[in-house]
C-alpha cells in the first residue's frame, strides 16, 4: 500500500504541483446486522478499498479517487486530480495559503481493542440481537422491534509530498434496540441506550457486551407502549432538563457545526450552510452562560472522533472551543486556519473514505461536566420537563433557530421526576438557549456518546464523531407537545 | 441510450460463474455497479473543491433456503465475486428465516424499450464540468454584482448490471447533470440570499446560466422584515415542493411503513387526500426525470400511480417487503445491503403533473401569505401523522393581495404532509427535475399554491 501512495505522489511531483497527499484505505469494512420483528432486515458485510489523491497548485485544489488499487489506476487518478486543480485555478487570482506543519513521519495509530469485533462469530452477534429484539415486544401494541449492531474498520496509509506518512487502524462498534408502539395515528418509538442505532464507541466487542441490550429491551418496549397513553407534553415556557444523550445532539448541532471554520468562512454555504459565528468573534463572543465549557478533543480514549493524525497529516489534538461561555477556538484545517491567520491547523480534516476529499469535521466535541448531581439539578425546579433521546432534529443554516423532538419526557414537579409525557418538543435560538443553562451535571451524569451519521460535503460523506455530555438544566425554554 | 442486454456464459462471465457455482438450495442475486462522477464545488465566488471519483461496487445477496445475507465489495473479478458471494452465504447461514421470501424473479418476458441516456454526459471531462460551473458563476455574478456565490455542478453516470440465479440478467445505466447555486450578501444585516437548482439526464439541456441568473433574481434587494409565525397561505417554489415530496415518498409510500404500520397514508389508501389536480406518479422511465430501467433487484421499472388525481395509491415494495405483505413486488427495490436494506422499498423518481399557472398567477391566488423558495434541514416530527419540520431559506417573501410585498426573515414550519396535500390550490405550469446528489432520488415538480401552512417560529435572518 505504501507503494501506491508513493506512486501517486511521484506523479504529482513530476507534474510540478505545490503539494500532494495520497491516502489508501484498505480495507474499509462495515458489519451491519439489523433484526426486525424476528427477521433479518439486513445482515451485511461491506468491504471496500480505495485511494484518494489530493493536489494543490498555487491557486486551487484538485481531488480524485478510485476503488481500483493498481499502480496504473493510481497514476491515472493522480493525473485527473492535477487536471482538476489546473482547470479550477485558471479563473482564480488569489494564491492558496496553508499553515506550515510539523507533520507525522512513519506514525502509527491503532484503536486499543480487548476483543476485535471482526473476530466475533456472527452467530453470537445475531443471537444477542434476536434475544434482545424478542424482549422489546413487551405488549401487543409494540408493532415493531429492532435490534442492530454495527462495526467499522478503517485501515489507512497516508503520505504527502512534504514527507508526512502514517498508518492507522481505527475500529468502532455500536448497538441498540428500539420499539415502535402504534395505536391509530399515535406512533411512539422508544430506543436504548439512545436512538440512531444505539451507542457507539471506538472500541472492541467488549463495549457491546457492556451495553446489556437484552436487559434494556424490555424497559424500552414497556416505555414505548406507556407513551401511547401518556398525556402530551405541556406547552409553555418552562425549565427544561436535558438528558445526556439529547444534550450530546444539541452540542453537535448548535455548537459543533457552528464552530467549523470552513462553514464560518463560507466554504459550505451552498449545501450545509454557514454559521452565525464570525471568525472575528473568536476570543470575545459570548456563546452561553459561565457554566458552558466545550472542547474538541481528538485524543479522547474511546471517542468516535479520536485519531492519531488527520487526513492532512496533522496530529489529533485537544482544542478549547468555549471557556466559561466565551468562544475561544474553532475547528480548523491547514487552509482555513491560514485564512484566519492562525499559525497551526487544529487538525480536524477528515474524509469519509479513501475516495472522498477531506473536510473540516468534528472530532469529539464535548460539553465538560459541571458539579451538580442529578438530584441537585432537579432540586429547586418547581415545575418543568425532563427529556431524553432524540427523535427529531432541525436547525437553520446559520445554526441559530433549532427545534428538537425527543422520544420521552417526564414532568418535573417540586424537584421530583413525575409522570411520563409524550411527543416533547423544545425550540429556541442557540445563544439564548446556551445562556439559559444555569446548572451542569457532574461527571456521574456525563457520557461520551458516538454519532455515527454526521453528513457534510458534496459528494456527501458520513463522519463518525463523538460528544461527551452531562445532564444540564435550562431556564425559560419554549416547550410543547405534539407537532 | 442504455447498453443492451449482454449475452454471457458462466465460463466467460465471472458474474454468471459466481451465481452458478452455488450448491442446491442456495440462490442469489448480484449487482455490479460502475460509477463515474465529477463534482465541481464552488464557494466565495471560486471553484474550491473539484472532485472526481470512479468506483466499482459489487453487492451479492444469497438466499440459503429462506435465509438471506448480503455482502459487498469493490472487486468484480472472478475471485472477487466468489469471495463476496461466500461472505454473503456465511451471513445467510446465521440469519433468521425470511419465511415469506418469494424467491428471485426470472428474467423471462419481453425486454422493455431503453430509457434516455446521454453518452456525452457520462463521458464529460473534468474540464468541461468545470466550464459548466464557470457558466453558473458568471451568470450569478452578472445578476448580482458584489454578491458571494456558492454551489455545485455534479455530472456523471452509473452503469448497473443485475443478475440472479433464476436466469435474470439485465443491464441499465443512467446519466445525470445537476447544478445548484446560492447567491448571498453576508455583509448585509440581516443577510440576504437567493437559490436555484435543477438537473437533467443530458448535460446539454441543463441551462446552467439560467440557474445562476435565477438565484441572483431571487435574492432580496431590500432588508427582510420580521414576520410573525402562524398559519399562512404559501406559494412553494419547485425546490421546496421537491423536498416535501421526498418526505412523502418515505412517510407515505415506503413498503416498510406500510408493513410496520407507521405510514401516514396507511389509513387512506384508495381515499382522496388531495384535490383532483394533484397527480403524482413514480415513473423512472420518463424523460422528465433522470431515467433508469431496472430497480436494484433487476425488475423493470414502470409508471406507478402514487396519488391518482388526488386518491392515495398503494405503498411500493421490493421482494422482501412484498413477501411479508403478501403482495407482488412493485419494482422499487433499493440495494439490499445496509443501510438501504434497513429502509425497505421506496419510490425514487417522483413526478408531479404540472398545472397551467405561471408563478405570477400562483402568487395572485394568495391574499395574505408567503412565497417560499426552498426548505432547509427538514426532519420528521411525527411519523403517524406525517408531520415534518424545517426552515425556509434563500428567498422568502411576504405576499399581500396577490403580489410580492417584501422579503421576510426565515421561519420554521412544522406541518403535516396530509395538510399540505389537501391544501394544494393550484399548480405551476413549469416543471423541473430536482435530483438529490448523484440522482439517488429525483423529484420532478412544479411550484404550487397551498391554502394553509403552519410556521411555528422565526429566526433572525
Amino acid at each position: 500500500m505504501e507503494d501506491l501512495v508513493r506512486t501517486a505522489l511521484a506523479v504529482a511531483e513530476a507534474a510540478g504541483v505545490r503539494y500532494a497527499d495520497a491516502r489508501v484505505v484498505s480495507p474499509a469494512r462495515t458489519l451491519h446486522y439489523d433484526v426486525r420483528n424476528g427477521q433479518a432486515q439486513a445482515l451485511t458485510d461491506a468491504r471496500s478499498e480505495s485511494v484518494g489523491v489530493r493536489v494543490r497548485t498555487d491557486r486551487a485544489w484538485g481531488f480524485a479517487g478510485t476503488t481500483e488499487l493498481t499502480p496504473a489506476a493510481v497514476r491515472q487518478t493522480a493525473r485527473v486530480a492535477i487536471r482538476l486543480a489546473r482547470a479550477a485555478g485558471t479563473s482564480v487570482d488569489a494564491k492558496l495559503v496553508v499553515t506550515e506543519e510539523g507533520t507525522a513521519r512513519d506514525g502509527r495509530y491503532a484503536t486499543p481493542l480487548a476483543q476485535d469485533p471482526f473476530d466475533v462469530p456472527g452467530e453470537e452477534i445475531v443471537r444477542l440481537l434476536r434475544g434482545a429484539e424478542a424482549r422489546l415486544h413487551a405488549t401487543r401494541e409494540v408493532k415493531s422491534g429492532n435490534a442492530s449492531f454495527q462495526a467499522w474498520e478503517e485501515t489507512k496509509w497516508f503520505g504527502s509530498t512534504e514527507g508526512a506518512s502514517y498508518t492507522s487502524r481505527i475500529v468502532s462498534v455500536g448497538a441498540g434496540v428500539s420499539a415502535t408502539a402504534i395505536r391509530g395515528s399515535n406512533v411512539q418509538r422508544r430506543s436504548g441506550p439512545t436512538s440512531f442505532g444505539g451507542d457507539y464507541h471506538q472500541a472492541g466487542f467488549e463495549y457491546i457486551e457492556g451495553l446489556r441490550l437484552s436487559d434494556r429491551a424490555e424497559v424500552v418496549g414497556r416505555e414505548a407502549s406507556a407513551l401511547l397513553d401518556a398525556p402530551a407534553c405541556p406547552t409553555g415556557s418552562t425549565t427544561l432538563v436535558l438528558g445526556s444523550d439529547q444534550l450530546a445532539l444539541q452540542v453537535h448541532e448548535s455548537v459543533g457545526h457552528a464552530v467549523e471554520l470552513d462553514r464560518i468562512q463560507g466554504s459550505e454555504a451552498g449545501f450545509a450552510g454557514t454559521s452565525w459565528v464570525a471568525s472575528s468573534g473568536i476570543g470575545t463572543l459570548r456563546y452561553g452562560s459561565d457554566a458552558m465549557n466545550v472542547v474538541a478533543d481528538a485524543t479522547e480514549p474511546g471517542g468516535l472522533g479520536t485519531f492519531g493524525w488527520d487526513d492532512e497529516g496533522v496530529p489529533g489534538q485537544r482544542t478549547p472551543i468555549i471557556e466559561r461561555g466565551t468562544l475561544v477556538g474553532a475547528l480548523s484545517s491547514r487552509e482555513s486556519a491560514a485564512e484566519l491567520g492562525l499559525a497551526r491547523s487544529g487538525g480536524t480534516m477528515r474524509a469519509g473514505g479513501g475516495d472522498r476529499s477531506p473536510l473540516v469535521r468534528m472530532t469529539n466535541v464535548d460539553l465538560l461536566p459541571g458539579d451538580h448531581s442529578l438530584a441537585e439539578l432537579l432540586t429547586g425546579v418547581r415545575e418543568g420537563v425532563y427529556v431524553e433521546t432524540n427523535r427529531s432534529w432541525s436547525i437553520d443554516d446559520k445554526r441559530l433557530n433549532f427545534q428538537f423532538g425527543c422520544e420521552v419526557g417526564r414532568r418535573i414537579v417540586k424537584g421530583e421526576l413525575g409522570e411520563l409525557v409524550r411527543n416533547p418538543i423544545y425550540a429556541g435560538m442557540g445563544p439564548t438557549f446556551w445562556s439559559s443553562m444555569d446548572a451542569v451535571g457532574d461527571a456521574s451524569t456525563w457520557h461520551l456518546w458516538g454519532v455515527p451519521n454526521c453528513g457534510k460535503g458534496q459528494p456527501v460523506q458520513i463522519a463518525r464523531v463523538g460528544h461527551g455530555a452531562p445532564i444540564a438544566r435550562f431556564r425559560d425554554v419554549a416547550v410543547r407537545g405534539g407537532g | 441510450m442504455t447498453p443492451g442486454p449482454r449475452s454471457r456464459t458462466a465460463r466467460a462471465d465471472p458474474v454468471a460463474g459466481a451465481l452458478s457455482g452455488m450448491p442446491d438450495g442456495v440462490r442469489g442475486d448480484v449487482r455490479v455497479i460502475e460509477r463515474t462522477w465529477t463534482t465541481i464545488r464552488f464557494a466565495n465566488g471560486r471553484i474550491h473543491q473539484p472532485h472526481f471519483e470512479r468506483s466499482t461496487h459489487v453487492s451479492f445477496r444469497v438466499a440459503d433456503g429462506q435465509r438471506l445475507g448480503t455482502a459487498t465489495s469493490v472487486d468484480d473479478t472472478a475471485a472477487g465475486l466468489v469471495s463476496v458471494r461466500d461472505s454473503a452465504r456465511s451471513l445467510a447461514r446465521i440469519a433468521p428465516a425470511e419465511k415469506k421470501f418469494p424467491g428471485f424473479p426470472s428474467g423471462s418476458g419481453r425486454d422493455r424499450t431503453p430509457v434516455d441516456f446521454s453518452d456525452s454526459t457520462a463521458e464529460l471531462s473534468p474540464e468541461k464540468a468545470t466550464q459548466i460551473a464557470e457558466e453558473v458563476l458568471a451568470a450569478a455574478r452578472e445578476g448580482a454584482p458584489g454578491a458571494r456565490i456558492a454551489g455545485v455542478v455534479i455530472v456523471g453516470s452509473e452503469r448497473r448490471r443485475v443478475a440472479n440465479s433464476s436466469g435474470l440478467d439485465r443491464t441499465d445505466a443512467f446519466s445525470s447533470a445537476q447544478a445548484s447555486v446560492l447567491v448571498d450578501r453576508p455583509d448585509r444585516d440581516p443577510p440576504v440570499s437567493g437559490w436555484s437548482e435543477g438537473g437533467h439526464w443530458d448535460h446539454r439541456r441543463l441551462d446552467a446560466a439560467r440557474l445562476g441568473t435565477e438565484a441572483a433574481e431571487r435574492m432580496a434587494r431590500s432588508d427582510p422584515e420580521p414576520v410573525e409565525p402562524g398559519e399562512y397561505a404559501v406559494v412553494l417554489r419547485g425546490p421546496a415542493m421537491a423536498e416535501a415530496l421526498t418526505f412523502l415518498a418515505n412517510l407515505g409510500f415506503a413498503g416498510l411503513g406500510e408493513l410496520e404500520g407507521w405510514s401516514c397514508l396507511r389509513r387512506f389508501r384508495g381515499r382522496r387526500v388531495a384535490p383532483e389536480s394533484v397527480h403524482l406518479v413514480d415513473d423512472p422511465r420518463s424523460s422528465a426525470t433522470i431515467p433508469f430501467a431496472i430497480d436494484q433487484e433487476g425488475m423493470w421499472t414502470h409508471r406507478f400511480p402514487l396519488l391518482d388525481h388526488g386518491i392515495a395509491g398503494p405503498a411500493v415494495t421490493d421482494l422482501v417487503t412484498a413477501g411479508r405483505l403478501g403482495r407482488a413486488p412493485t419494482g422499487h427495490a433499493l440495494p439490499p445491503e445496509a443501510p438501504w436494506g434497513a429502509f425497505g422499498a421506496e419510490p425514487v423518481r417522483l413526478i408531479l403533473a404540472p398545472g397551467s399557472a405561471s408563478e405570477e398567477e400562483l402568487i395572485r391566488t394568495v391574499r395574505r401569505g408567503l412565497l417560499v423558495t426552498r426548505f432547509h434541514y427538514v426532519r420528521i416530527v411525527d411519523l403517524g401523522r406525517g408531520i415534518i419540520t424545517g426552515m425556509t431559506r434563500d428567498g422568502t417573501y411576504r405576499i399581500e393581495n396577490g403580489e410580492i410585498a417584501a422579503p421576510v426573515r426565515n421561519l420554521r414550519f412544522t406541518e403535516s404532509l396530509l395538510t399540505l396535500l389537501k391544501g394544494i390550490l393550484l399548480l405551476g405550469k413549469e416543471t423541473r427535475a430536482y435530483p438529490l446528489e448523484r440522482a439517488v432520488s429525483t423529484v420532478t415538480t412544479p411550484s404550487a399554491a397551498v391554502k394553509s401552512f403552519r410556521f411555528t417560529s422565526a429566526t433572525l435572518f
